[in-house]
């Protein structure tokens, strides 16, 4: 089954599978084709999303969005499979997948506030864990964590010395 | 004249003392229990000194007035059970005016805490009304036994006619007795029965708005409530005592067993406590009635 | 421990109180809170020292800050620390409350809990152990006995200052002022 698979997402998608251990795969795919290949990995028994995530590749001036995905089969083995894509840096335009997988509504809206990936079709792109709104957004290569903390919390004066 | 006029002072502090004394008690047997050591036992004294250098917020009129009318009427019945050989108020009532009062403690509370905008105070003062409803079905039940049994409505007649023997030995009564062991736990609000004030679910439900000086009125008033449904057991079922000593002695003896009960049971909800409350106790105090009204 | 000595609790009822029935107003904070249960249960027992969670800010007198602080917990915090009612002292538990701790450069937690809030002393440790909290206690009520731990005062005192640090924190707060805000003028 394992070999027919790899051989299906060679040939009819526009991809490259590469084994890491014995369950475990990793397939990089152009982002034009991810929701594709998410559907027909969820017929072909993968039903569950873990995560979605993503890395900041600042020098190449890309994202690279990542789903993790693994199959809960009885009478097959359990697989992960890591799905990459990348998508250019300065306009992060992305299609939402949760017509696909329903559970990628908060790791959508948390990969949009914590890096500004923009996902067509959301529902509810609004803050999940932070409070306010950052100039850029704070897990980006380029924001300066020590400038940050200096300027906002260092310029409050402390009460001690005031009479 | 002038012994009734001390007796009526002496007793309620006697009783505060002794409320605070099992309070303290209660909380260092739990903890021997746990196998720790515990605080000593007159950390309610402390807390309450505490309290009351505490400032206080207040929520408005009723706020203030609500919690007094509580303490008021909780030392009201305390004047109508003799403790040892002495009683305040015992020719006036009795049994009649004490079930009447003590449902005036629950209410004071209700009126008091409804002046806060909490909703775990609402939780909380239903389900401490619920309770008090529930155990007051077979507690009427048991004291109009009594009173038929002995034919009078006055408690210090009745210690004096326990010369002859405890009311929880003789024959048909000792049903009675025995519901009203199992119904005390619900009237001393000890586990299983505490979801009134529940610290750990409800952020202690009446008392979340509580602060200084009104948190000091409610453990003092805590402490008579524990008197109160001591004292009358060992009054009505246990033959009273001659003298203070012996009856301190008798109610430390049921609150100790009341304390062991507390430390091993977790805590009902208010339906399971309703329907433990009107089902075994009330059919042993109604079959107890029954009895006593076909043999005297 | 002087809790039986009966001259002291007549010449000062208020001090002996609040030293010897601290209620701990049961706040999770951070990563702290793991080692408040082992505090409070049989085997580091700590009621014997008086110390008892209390469940709502009106009833407690004590608050110990366990562990990072981040901008919504900071909001809860200050709300919290305003409805607690006087005398009441504060505890920092741990190394973020002190200078951020681990998080140091972090752009949500902020890094000296002093600001915003008066506190009376810091334990040093990411966790402390259990005894450590016993330590500070008795520190505490030395504190107390000479008259040190008076950080409810001095929130009344500056509560311009302390007001003026939350809203550069926080932005716009909701909820009016406490005290009186008075500035004392330059020079006096």
């Amino acid at each position: 089954m394992n070999k027919s698979l790899k051989k299906k997402l060679e040939s009819d998608f526009d991809s490259s599978v590469e084994i890491l251990e014995k369950n475990g795969w990793t397939i990089t795919a152009n982002k034009n084709q991810v929701l594709d290949i998410l559907r027909f990995l969820k017929g072909e028994g993968f039903d569950y999303l873990a995560l979605i995530s993503c890395v900041d590749w600042i020098e190449k001036g890309e994202f690279e969005l990542i789903y993790i995905l693994s199959s809960y089969l009885a009478d097959k083995e359990k697989m992960h499979l890591i799905l990459k894509t990348r998508i250019p840096r300065k306009k992060p335009d992305f299609e939402t997948t949760i017509h696909i997988f329903e559970n990628a509504e908060p790791y959508e809206r948390e990969l949009h506030e914590l890096f500004g990936v923009n996902f067509n079709g959301h529902p509810r792109l609004e803050p999940l864990f932070l409070d306010r709104n950052y100039k850029t957004p704070p897990f980006r290569k380029d924001f300066d964590t020590r400038k940050y903390v200096e300027e906002t919390f260092g310029s409050i004066k402390s009460v001690e010395g005031k009479k | 004249m002038i012994i009734k006029i001390v007796e009526i002072i002496a007793i309620p502090v006697l009783a505060f003392l002794v409320g605070i004394f099992f309070l303290g008690l209660s909380r260092r047997i739990m903890a021997r229990i746990h196998w720790r050591y515990g605080p000593p036992i007159t950390q309610p004294i402390i807390d309450i000194i505490r309290f009351s250098y505490q400032e206080s917020v207040s929520h408005g009129v009723i706020f203030d007035l609500g919690i007094i009318f509580s303490l008021a009427a909780s030392i009201a019945v305390v004047l109508f059970i003799p403790l040892g050989g002495m009683c305040a108020l015992s020719s006036s009532g009795g049994l009649l005016v004490i079930l009447y009062l003590m449902l005036l403690i629950p209410l004071g509370v209700a009126l008091s805490s409804g002046e806060g905008a909490n909703p775990n105070i609402s939780i909380g003062i239903s389900r401490k009304l619920i309770l008090s409803l529930g155990y007051e079905v077979p507690l009427i039940l048991i004291l109009l036994t009594l009173m038929t049994r002995y034919g009078t409505i006055s408690i210090a007649d009745i210690v004096s006619q326990q010369g002859s023997g405890w009311t929880i030995f003789s024959v048909p009564l000792f049903m009675s007795g025995i519901a009203y062991f199992l119904i005390l736990p619900a009237i001393l609000e000890i586990r299983p029965f505490d979801m009134a004030s529940a610290p750990q679910e409800i952020s202690s439900g009446h008392k979340v708005e509580y602060g200084g000086k009104y948190l000091a009125i409610i453990t003092i008033e805590h402490a008579f409530t524990l008197f109160i449904g001591l004292a009358l057991f060992v009054d009505l079922f246990l033959g009273g005592a001659s003298n203070p000593l012996f009856f301190f002695i008798k109610m430390l003896v049921v609150f100790i067993l009341c304390i062991f009960i507390n430390a091993v049971f977790p805590r009902f909800r208010i339906d399971q406590a309703i329907r433990y409350l009107w089902k075994w106790p009330t059919a042993l105090a109604l079959a107890g009635l029954i009895a006593t009204s076909v043999m005297w | 421990m002087d809790r039986n000595q009966i001259t002291k609790w007549i010449k000062n009822p208020k001090k002996m109180g609040s030293k010897y029935s601290l209620w701990a107003i049961y706040f999770c904070t951070g990563c702290g809170i793991i080692e408040i249960p082992p505090i409070l249960t049989s085997r580091w027992d700590a009621e014997r020292f008086g110390i008892k969670p209390a469940p709502s800010p009106r009833q407690a007198n004590l608050f110990l800050i366990t562990g990072y602080v981040t901008l919504k917990t900071l909001k809860a915090v200050v709300r919290t620390y305003e409805q607690m009612p006087d005398p009441k002292y504060t505890v920092g538990f741990g190394s973020c409350p002190i200078n951020g701790g681990m998080y140091w450069d972090s752009y949500n937690t902020i890094k000296k809990l002093d600001k915003y809030i008066p506190i009376d002393g810091w334990i040093a440790g990411c966790m402390p152990r259990p005894e450590s909290i016993f330590i500070a206690v008795t520190h505490l009520w030395t504190m107390i006995d000479k008259g040190i731990a008076d950080g409810y005062e001095k929130y009344k005192e500056k509560y311009f200052y302390y007001r003026k640090n939350q809203e550069k924190a926080l932005g716009e707060l909701d909820w009016p002022p406490l005290h009186p805000m008075k500035k004392k003028e330059e020079g006096q």
